[in-house]
């Protein structure tokens, strides 16, 4: 039968069924139901009658629980498990897109090898014995020539786990430096691990917007930052009538929403939250039996916010002090029930970071939204037991010159990724000379991506596990191809938010070409480096361990839907209530800060201005993309396949440019992107540029999506690291606009006041 | 009469675009084409201040389908028969048609000729001419009537994750979508100039509406430039077609 017959009768059969179907509700049924032969379920149009496999998503971190759909051993489509308490059958655009992470042409398909210049993209086809002998050799020559930390691990996600046993088994200090920390969550994570007691915002949040009566967004644009249950929690909360108070210089997806919305300066944040803090205190709007029977540090804390007035912080945050009384009046009302998000990337100015974290833990605890509904909430564990051998217990020999000593809240969570950097481009305090990359693409990622390029460069050795050839992948000498999540097994993932539930990544379909799982690369590389974990040939078999003090094994959880929910226990009565912390009380002051020398209180700090001429970048999400993952997803690519520079329309008609302008821009250090169109927006301030986060990728094998829209990251060259963790800031650099070969200087349109200094860029002759 | 229809609240969208995806998945809908779609509106000024909305779109299976209008395929009786009372109705159609007890505006892909009128008619671009087909054949929402038929829900509003899409039957006066409708004041996309009776509608702030309004209300009446085909165009697409098995 040719191409065209088959079509045609496909579409025939299938046809006379639907017209069947339209006489009437059940007449098609029964087929499905008395168990029609696989052939006959085909005719079952769309994914209506598809061979189902529950799992889990890693389009993004958030994992929600999902259905694939498969038909003809292919997956069709992919949706979210119904049984999930968390997204039921929902999936994001990204969830729903991850057919095509499978099926790209342009994934890795077998382990290569670089045979050009590094960086220049040109590859052999080797075995996986040759690739995985050669990383265990550069690994030994390496710890040999010059010590154990002259290795690195650049890790994130699940792909990362298992690999990086086998990095702490060479007794390096670096065997995690994660970006998700160092250039994401770390701040957020240590203000409230120090006030809260617990991660309140690391992956997850535990912040309960779905019962709250007042929301307050910091920066966070929920909905263009995309996780299902999160965002449901977010939109349920609305819809019940909470109220809702967004800050951002942006006017964000939830600003629409909102019913305040504070077009703050970029950079002085903690300026507007240490004025509320003052407020609250002063005008007694705080929730005075919690403060008094559960806060450490309150007498301290007033003292220290007392110069932060409303009308001073209007001047620097360049808003209207009604506004912004109205605002946290509004909050106050509706104590303890609101909801005042922590944020999660929280990695903008450096210094200033995690004060204003800090900041807005302070705030929530004098709001008494502790364990209560509408607050942060307590997670409810749901642990699957450990598998014995899963993990290495390692001694850690601290060098004589490390790497974590400056940033005393490093050393636990990983080295910060740009001391890595820094070793590797000087040498000093030590030489580093093999990086190991694994799921995660530190050129559109970690600031100042020339910097990376020069480091990578002085590397004896680079290897990277990838799944498509990014710019990480261009710049490595051997490529791991890795399975992607619907084609292997991972782990156990067990949620202990509001909606506790445990769950399994299981292969929905077999993984194509030689590509293999991040745990069959580890186990091989354990043997082959003779290194004592993972005795477990197969992942069903840790897999099943873990899952029988739960009395459950894969196959019984399969036979219940592959989810188990349970119920969540997120708040406690006040008499109750005993914060994780050693006081067993809410830090608003941080003793261990001040014992570390840093600010056991949030301070103004002020964060520099940009140059006469120029306007910070900032970046963010777009709910159709993950990071600078899936802009060479073939849907998702023509859902948004470029990015577009957000311009104040007030800014764009002073200097000439029109919406739908192609621009480049150029930063303070003289940088250049590649050209971008211009999005003339009131919704943006004028002193601030907007652009969404992961585009302009510079890899060639990327075929859909190579060249396509500007990259933020590679104009953010000039970053600060926060004092606590060594985090770097990503908000800190400028730019002007280049038209037509001719420089644009951006006016400044809103006054800066005297106590904000200006960047100034430093003339080389 | 039924007639199937959906409520889009643009207070709970986001903007996601899962909806347009999910389709894409369940239908496989080649890459450029969409039978759904998400257009980012803003942020804009509009009399009630700022707005940052979405124009989340499928075919609005109109009251008055101008692209069946002007299909030129050979009209065949078909029978219809009305799914809650079994009445039994005879109707003439041409490729495309609305069907008399859903009121869902669909295709018979095997006598569709591949002339894409109906594809210039539509005033909001809902359908689409596949030509990455051996035979060209238009395609469109359906407001998944296959699933329905199955007892499930269209896969837009089975994926939403906020839920934000209302799907029923608007001559239900018990269904959410007729109290949306009805009560609530959801408006379907129409201007003075095209208002040919879509069952799509949309909730929202006045500031989102107007911008929707603003932004995407269609004007102008694509169906009257293609009433008919250029001379022996016709001719030329059914002979395209003959000589193929014949299923029906």
């Amino acid at each position: 039968m040719k191409r065209r017959e088959f079509i045609k009768l496909s579409a025939a059969v299938c046809a006379a069924l639907g017209a069947m179907e339209l006489q009437g509700r059940g007449l098609f049924r029964p087929a499905v139901s008395l168990g029609a032969t696989e052939g006959a379920a085909q005719c079952l149009t769309g994914s209506l009658g598809a061979k189902e496999v529950t799992s889990v998503c890693e389009m993004c971190f958030w994992r929600c629980p999902i259905v694939g759909k498969i038909k003809d051993g292919k997956l069709v489509k992919i949706e979210g498990n119904p049984k999930s308490p968390a997204n039921g059958p929902r999936v994001c655009a990204r969830g729903n897109s991850g057919s095509q992470l499978i099926y790209d042409p342009d994934r890795m398909k077998y382990p290569m090898k670089r045979v050009g210049a590094r960086g220049e993209g040109k590859w052999a086809k080797i075995s996986w014995d040759e690739a995985l002998d050669e990383i265990v050799h550069n690994m030994q020559k390496v710890k040999k020539e010059y010590g154990p930390n002259a290795i690195a691990y650049f890790d994130h996600g699940a792909s990362a786990v298992f690999m990086r046993e086998i990095f702490k088994s060479t007794g390096t200090e670096n065997y995690t430096n994660e970006p998700a920390f160092f250039q994401c969550v770390g701040p957020v994570a240590i203000a409230y691990l120090n006030t809260a007691g617990y991660l309140v915002s690391g992956t997850r949040q535990y912040i309960d917007m779905g019962n709250a009566k007042a929301i307050l967004l910091v920066g966070s644009h929920i909905g263009e930052n995309v996780h299902v249950s999160h965002v449901r929690e977010f939109i349920a909360g609305l819809n019940k009538g909470a109220k809702l108070i967004v800050v951002d210089p942006r006017f964000s997806a939830p600003a629409d929403k909102a019913d305040i919305y504070l077009p703050i300066r970029p950079g002085t944040d903690t300026a507007l939250l240490l004025s509320w803090i003052n407020y609250v205190i002063q005008k007694n709007l705080y929730d005075n039996a919690f403060v008094k029977d559960h806060c450490n540090g309150f007498e301290k804390l007033r003292e220290s916010v007392k110069p932060y007035t409303i009308e001073w912080a209007a001047k620097i945050c360049d808003l209207n002090p009604k506004d912004m009384k109205r605002a946290i009046e509004l909050l106050a009302k509706y104590r303890p029930n609101v909801a005042i998000h922590p944020g999660r990337h929280s990695t903008w100015y450096g210094k200033d970071d995690v004060g204003r974290h800090h900041a807005l833990a302070i705030l929530n605890g004098l709001m008494g939204a502790v364990a209560v509904p509408g607050g942060i909430y307590f997670p409810t564990p749901v642990k699957p037991d450990k598998a014995k051998g899963m993990e290495l217990e390692v001694e850690e020999t601290e060098p004589p010159v490390s790497l974590t000593t400056e940033y005393p809240y490093s050393g636990a969570l990983g080295t910060p990724t740009a001391n890595i950097i820094k070793a590797t481009l000087t040498g000093k305090p030590y030489p580093i000379k093999l990086w190991g990359v694994n799921g995660v693409n530190i050129l559109q990622t970690i600031p100042n991506p020339y910097d990376t390029m020069e480091a990578i460069k002085k590397l004896d050795f680079i290897f990277c596990s990838e799944i498509l050839a990014n710019e990480t992948a261009i710049w490595s000498d051997i490529i791991l191809p890795d399975a992607t999540y619907l084609e292997r097994y991972d782990a156990i993932y067990a949620y202990d938010g509001l909606t506790p539930y445990l769950t399994v990544r299981q292969p929905v379909v077999d993984a194509m070409f030689e590509t293999k799982s991040p745990y069959w690369v580890a186990h091989q590389l354990a043997k082959k480096m003779n290194v004592d974990v993972f005795p477990y040939e197969k992942e069903q078999d840790y897999l099943n361990l873990q899952l029988q003090p739960l009395s459950l094994s894969l196959e019984k959880l399969n036979a219940q839907g592959g989810i188990i929910a349970f119920p969540a226990k997120p708040y406690r009565d006040r008499k109750d209530l005993k914060l994780p912390t050693d006081s067993g009380k809410y830090e608003l002051y941080v003793e261990d800060f001040a014992k570390n020398k840093l600010d056991p209180l949030p301070k103004f700090i002020p964060v520099t201005a940009p140059p006469k001429g120029y306007m910070r970048l900032v970046y963010g999400r777009v709910p159709m993309h993950t990071f600078s993952r899936t802009m060479n997803n073939l849907w998702l690519n023509n859902e948004m396949p470029e990015n577009e520079l957000w311009v104040n329309d007030g800014i764009a008609a002073k200097i000439g440019i029109k919406d739908g302008d192609t621009v480049i821009m150029e930063n303070q250090d003289g940088k250049k992107s590649n050209p971008v169109k211009v999005k003339v927006t009131a919704g943006i301030r004028p002193d601030a540029a907007y652009l969404p986060h992961g585009f302009g990728s510079k890899s060639p094998l990327l075929t859909k999506t190579y060249n396509k829209g500007a990259s933020d990251q590679f104009m953010i060259t000039r970053y600060e690291n926060d004092p606590y963790a060594g985090s770097s800031s990503h908000r800190t650099s400028f730019i002007r606009l280049i038209k037509d070969g001719k420089t644009l200087d951006i006016p400044e349109i809103r006054p800066l006041p005297p106590e904000i200094p200006r960047f100034e860029i430093k003339k080389t002759a | 009469m039924s007639q199937y229809a959906m409520v889009i609240d643009l207070n709970r969208c986001v903007g996601c675009h899962a909806c347009a995806l999910a389709c894409r998945a369940e239908w496989q809908v080649p890459v450029p084409y969409h039978r759904n779609w998400v257009k980012r509106l803003g942020p804009d000024k509009t009399p009630e201040g700022l707005s940052y909305t979405f124009w989340p779109g499928l075919c609005n299976h109109c009251d008055h389908p101008v692209c069946v209008g002007v299909c030129p395929a050979d009209k065949v009786e078909r029978e219809f028969k009305n799914p809650k009372t079994g009445e039994v109705k005879k109707m003439q159609i041409a490729a495309t048609y609305k069907d008399p007890f859903t009121g869902a505006v669909l295709i018979e892909k095997d006598r569709c000729i591949g002339c894409g009128n109906c594809v210039a008619a539509c005033p909001y671009s809902a359908r689409y001419l596949n030509e990455q087909l051996d035979e060209p054949k238009a395609d469109k929402c359906t407001f998944c009537v296959e699933r329905i038929a199955a007892g499930e829900i269209p896969a837009c509003v089975k994926t939403c994750i906020v839920d934000a899409r209302i799907f029923g039957d608007l001559s239900d006066k018990n269904s959410e979508v007729y109290k949306l409708v009805h009560e609530k004041g959801a408006k379907p996309l129409s201007s003075k100039e095209v208002d040919i009776g879509p069952n799509v509608y949309y909730l929202g702030k006045k500031k989102n509406i107007s911008l929707l309004f603003t932004k995407c209300a269609p004007h102008e009446r694509k169906w009257e430039k293609v009433s008919s085909l250029p001379p022996g165009r016709r001719e030329m697409l059914l002979a395209a077609i003959k000589g193929l098995p014949s299923f029906s």
